[in-house]
C-alpha cells in the first residue's frame, strides 16, 4: 500500500517503430518502463527518452490537448498522445505500436514532415477577410450565437493532423486538399464577418478540393477535438449548392440524388452517369455500361421506377426550400442532439441532464431559444 | 424452412435504392433468408432514396425531412425496429433518427411540414439496425448457426466491412469499428474461413468512383489486392454500394493495371444464403460481373 502522496507505479510495455530518413534504417524497438497510473502515452514516451534511450524523436509542448503537436499513431489508429491514457492497456496486457502518423512523410521515429500540411493550411488562406458594414452607431459589429453556431465545431482544430493520417481519399490522391484544410476553410465561409466566401468556395470547388472527399469518415472518427472534418466539408457542399457552385461532377452527381427524390422518389440510377459526367464523357464508358446492363446492372430508366405518395417527397422539398434553411444551417440544426452522442445521452435534454439524482450544478448556459412555429 | 419455436421478428424492411435497382439480388436473396433467421419483413411502399449521403451534403435540410418521412413510414408499420441492407442507409437513416430523438424542437418542426404534406408524424420510436447486425449476436444469430446447414466447408472469405457501418462510431456503435468482428463471426457460423487484412476496414471508393474515378480506383484496388494476397476465395459485404464498385469497376482495375483479379464478390444475404442452400433463383449470381459461381463449385456435394 503506498503511503499518502507516494506515487503508484505500473508497468507499461511499448513498441515504438524507429525511422531514420538519413540512413533509411527502420526497427520496431520494444521498451518497458515504470510509469505512474496516470500516465498518458506522452508520459511514457518521456519517460523511455529520460530513461533508456534518449535517441527517440517527437514532439510536444502544451501536454494539454490544446497545441497539436504529439499526434502520432497507436496500434495503427492516429491519437493525440497526451490525450491516451495507459492505464487500461497496460492493465490488459497488450503491448501496442506506436508510430509516425499517416499521409505525411517520417522525418524520424515520430515526427512526420508537416510542410505538406501547412501548405495545405495556407492555401485556404486561414485568415478573416473583413466584408461586414459597421454599424452606423460606430458601436462594435455585434453577431448573435445562433450565427456563431455554424462554426462552433470547425473553431475547436488546433491543427494537429490525426484527420489528415487516416484519409483515405488523401492516400489515393496526395493533391486533396483533405480534412484539416477544408475544416479551416469551413471555419471562415460560415463566419459571418468574412467577405471572401464566393472566392473562398470557388477554390474549394477545385479538382483537390471538397468533391475529393470519399467519405471513409476516419477524420471524425479519430478528431481528437470534436472537429468532425467530414461534417465540415458537407458544410461546404452545401453552400457550395446554395449560391449556384455546383460545376464540379461530384455536386452535379448530389443535386441528381435530390432530383431522382422529388420526381421519382428512388435514385434513377441509369440516368446518374450522363447528369454527373455530362453525355460526351458518359458516352465513352458505354462499353463498360454494356457489360454492366448484360447482367441486369442497367435499370432501363422508363418506365421509371416511382415511389408511392412520391409527391409527398415533392411538396416537402418546396416546403423546406421555402423555410430557407438552405446550406449549413441544415447541417448545423442537428449537431445540437448529436453532440449528446459524445456524452452518452442522446435522448435527454439540458434540464433533465441537470435534474438526474446527484447530477454536477448546472452551469451557466446560454438560453437555448426554441423556434418560432411557422 | 422457417423455424417454428419461436414467432418471427416483425421488422420494417428498407431496402434502398440499390436493392431494388441494379442489385435486385440483394433484395431476393434477403427476402429468402429473412424467415429462416427469425425475420418477418414488413415491406415499406411509401418511402424513398434516403438520399445516399448526397442529398445529406447537397440539401441537409430535405435530407434531413425525407429521412424523417421514411422513419415515419416505419414507425407507422407497428414495427419498433427498420431494418437495412446497405451502410449508406443505415448511416443516413441512423444520423437522421439520432437528430430527431435528441432535440424536441427540432423533431416537432419536421413533423409539422410531414403532416403539411401528408405524412404520419414521427414519434422517435423506431431503431434502425443493419441485417449485419440482426445476425451477428443474440436470437439471429443462433438461428443462423441452426440455418447454414449446408456450410461453406472452409471456404475462404474475406470480410470486407466498408465505411460507414463502422464509421462514425458515435452512430453506427455496433462494434469497435477499428477491430470489428461481426462478418468473421458470421463467416465462421458458417463453416467458412475469414481471412484477415488491413483494407477490411477502410474506404472501396464508391463516393466519388463517378466524379474522380482515378481517385476512387485508387482507394478500390487495395482490399481487392490485399484479398487475394491472403488467399481469399470471395469477398463478402454488407454493403450494395461497396459490392457495385468491388464486383462492376473490378474490370476497370484490371484494365488500369493489365492484371486479372477475378475475386467474386457477395452481399452478406447471399453468403449465408449459400450456406443455407438457398438456390439461384434466390441468389441471382448470374447478376454480378464476376460469377461467384466458379468459385463455389467446390462446395457442391
Amino acid at each position: 500500500m503506498a503511503a499518502a502522496g507516494e506515487e503508484v507505479l505500473m508497468k507499461v510495455a511499448l513498441k515504438i517503430w524507429r525511422y531514420d530518413s538519413a540512413t533509411g534504417d527502420r526497427a520496431l524497438k520494444e521498451y518497458e518502463i515504470q510509469a505512474p497510473e496516470w500516465a498518458t502515452l506522452l508520459d511514457c514516451l518521456d519517460i523511455v527518452k529520460d530513461k533508456h534511450d534518449g535517441s527517440l524523436a517527437y514532439r510536444k509542448s502544451c501536454r494539454m490537448m490544446i497545441c497539436g503537436s504529439c499526434g502520432m499513431r497507436m496500434d495503427g489508429a492516429a491519437v493525440l498522445a497526451c490525450k491516451t491514457r495507459m492505464y487500461e492497456i497496460a492493465q490488459s496486457g497488450h503491448v501496442p505500436v506506436v508510430s509516425a502518423m499517416g499521409n505525411l512523410p517520417i522525418r524520424k521515429d515520430l515526427v512526420v514532415d508537416m510542410d505538406p500540411f501547412w501548405a495545405k493550411f495556407n492555401a485556404m488562406k486561414p485568415w478573416l477577410q473583413p466584408g461586414y458594414e459597421r454599424p452606423e452607431d460606430g458601436r462594435e459589429y455585434r453577431i448573435s450565437q445562433e450565427r456563431m453556431n455554424v462554426i462552433h465545431k470547425e473553431a475547436l482544430c488546433i491543427n494537429c493532423g490525426c484527420c489528415v493520417s487516416e484519409c483515405n481519399a488523401m492516400e489515393s490522391d496526395p493533391e486533396f486538399l483533405g480534412p484539416q484544410a477544408l475544416a479551416k476553410g469551413m471555419r471562415f465561409v460560415g463566419d459571418p464577418r468574412d467577405g471572401a466566401t464566393i472566392e473562398r468556395l470557388e477554390q474549394y470547388n477545385s479538382e483537390h478540393g471538397i468533391w475529393d472527399c470519399t467519405r471513409c469518415f476516419f477524420c471524425n472518427e479519430r478528431c481528437p477535438k470534436g472537429v468532425d472534418p467530414r461534417d465540415a466539408i458537407a458544410k461546404l457542399g452545401a453552400e457550395s449548392v446554395a449560391q449556384g457552385i455546383d460545376r464540379d461532377m461530384g455536386a452535379k452527381h448530389a443535386k441528381w440524388f435530390v432530383k431522382s427524390a422529388e420526381t421519382t422518389g428512388w435514385l434513377r440510377e441509369t440516368e446518374l452517369v450522363p447528369k454527373t459526367q455530362g453525355v460526351v464523357e458518359a458516352l465513352k464508358q458505354t462499353k463498360f455500361a454494356l457489360n454492366l446492363a448484360k447482367h441486369g446492372k442497367v435499370p432501363p430508366p422508363f418506365p421509371p421506377h416511382v415511389a408511392r405518395d412520391v409527391n409527398e417527397a415533392r411538396n416537402l422539398r418546396k416546403l423546406v426550400r421555402e423555410q430557407d434553411r438552405q446550406g449549413a444551417l441544415g447541417h448545423v440544426q442537428g449537431e445540437h442532439a448529436l453532440a449528446k452522442l459524445d456524452h452518452g445521452h442522446a435522448g435527454e435534454s439540458l434540464e433533465e441532464i441537470y435534474d438526474r439524482p446527484g447530477a454536477a450544478p448546472r452551469p451557466w448556459l446560454p438560453e437555448i431559444k426554441e423556434e418560432p412555429s411557422a | 424452412m422457417s423455424t417454428t419455436e419461436t414467432p418471427l421478428k416483425r421488422v420494417a424492411y428498407y431496402k434502398g435504392c440499390l436493392a431494388s435497382l441494379s442489385a435486385k439480388e440483394l433484395d431476393t436473396s434477403t427476402q429468402a433468408l429473412a424467415p429462416q433467421v427469425g425475420l418477418e419483413l414488413v415491406e415499406l411502399e411509401s418511402v424513398t432514396c434516403c438520399g445516399a449521403g448526397d442529398i445529406h451534403e447537397a440539401e441537409p435540410d430535405y435530407y434531413l425531412h425525407l429521412n424523417a418521412r421514411i422513419l415515419a413510414y416505419a414507425e407507422a408499420t407497428g414495427c419498433d425496429m427498420l431494418m437495412t441492407v446497405c451502410n449508406v442507409c443505415t448511416l443516413n437513416l441512423r444520423q437522421a433518427n439520432y437528430m430527431l430523438q435528441g432535440d424536441s424542437g427540432l423533431l416537432a418542426r419536421i413533423n409539422e411540414n410531414l403532416e403539411t404534406v401528408g405524412v404520419p408524424p414521427y414519434s422517435g420510436g423506431v431503431e434502425v439496425r443493419h441485417l449485419l447486425w440482426e445476425i451477428a449476436e443474440g436470437e439471429g444469430y443462433e438461428k443462423l448457426k441452426k440455418v447454414a446447414h449446408r456450410g461453406l466447408k472452409g471456404l475462404k472469405v474475406a470480410p470486407f466491412y466498408g465505411c460507414q457501418i463502422l464509421r462514425p462510431s458515435k452512430i453506427l456503435g455496433f462494434e469497435d469499428p477499428d477491430r470489428p468482428w461481426s462478418l468473421e463471426r458470421i463467416i465462421e457460423a458458417c463453416g467458412g474461413e475469414a481471412i484477415d487484412y488491413p483494407a477490411k476496414i477502410k474506404c472501396c471508393g464508391f463516393p466519388i468512383i463517378q466524379a474522380r474515378e482515378e481517385t476512387a480506383l485508387g482507394e478500390l484496388i487495395q482490399p481487392v489486392e490485399q484479398a487475394l494476397e491472403a488467399g481469399a476465395d470471395v469477398m463478402v459485404t454488407p454493403c450494395p454500394l461497396c459490392h457495385l464498385s468491388l464486383d462492376a469497376w473490378q474490370q476497370k482495375l484490371e484494365a488500369a493495371t493489365g492484371r486479372a483479379f477475378n475475386l467474386p464478390i457477395l452481399h452478406l444475404a447471399q453468403l449465408v444464403g449459400v450456406a443455407a442452400g438457398l438456390d439461384e433463383s434466390e441468389l441471382k449470381f448470374k447478376r454480378h460481373i464476376v460469377d461467384p459461381r466458379p468459385a463455389l463449385e467446390r462446395l457442391e456435394v
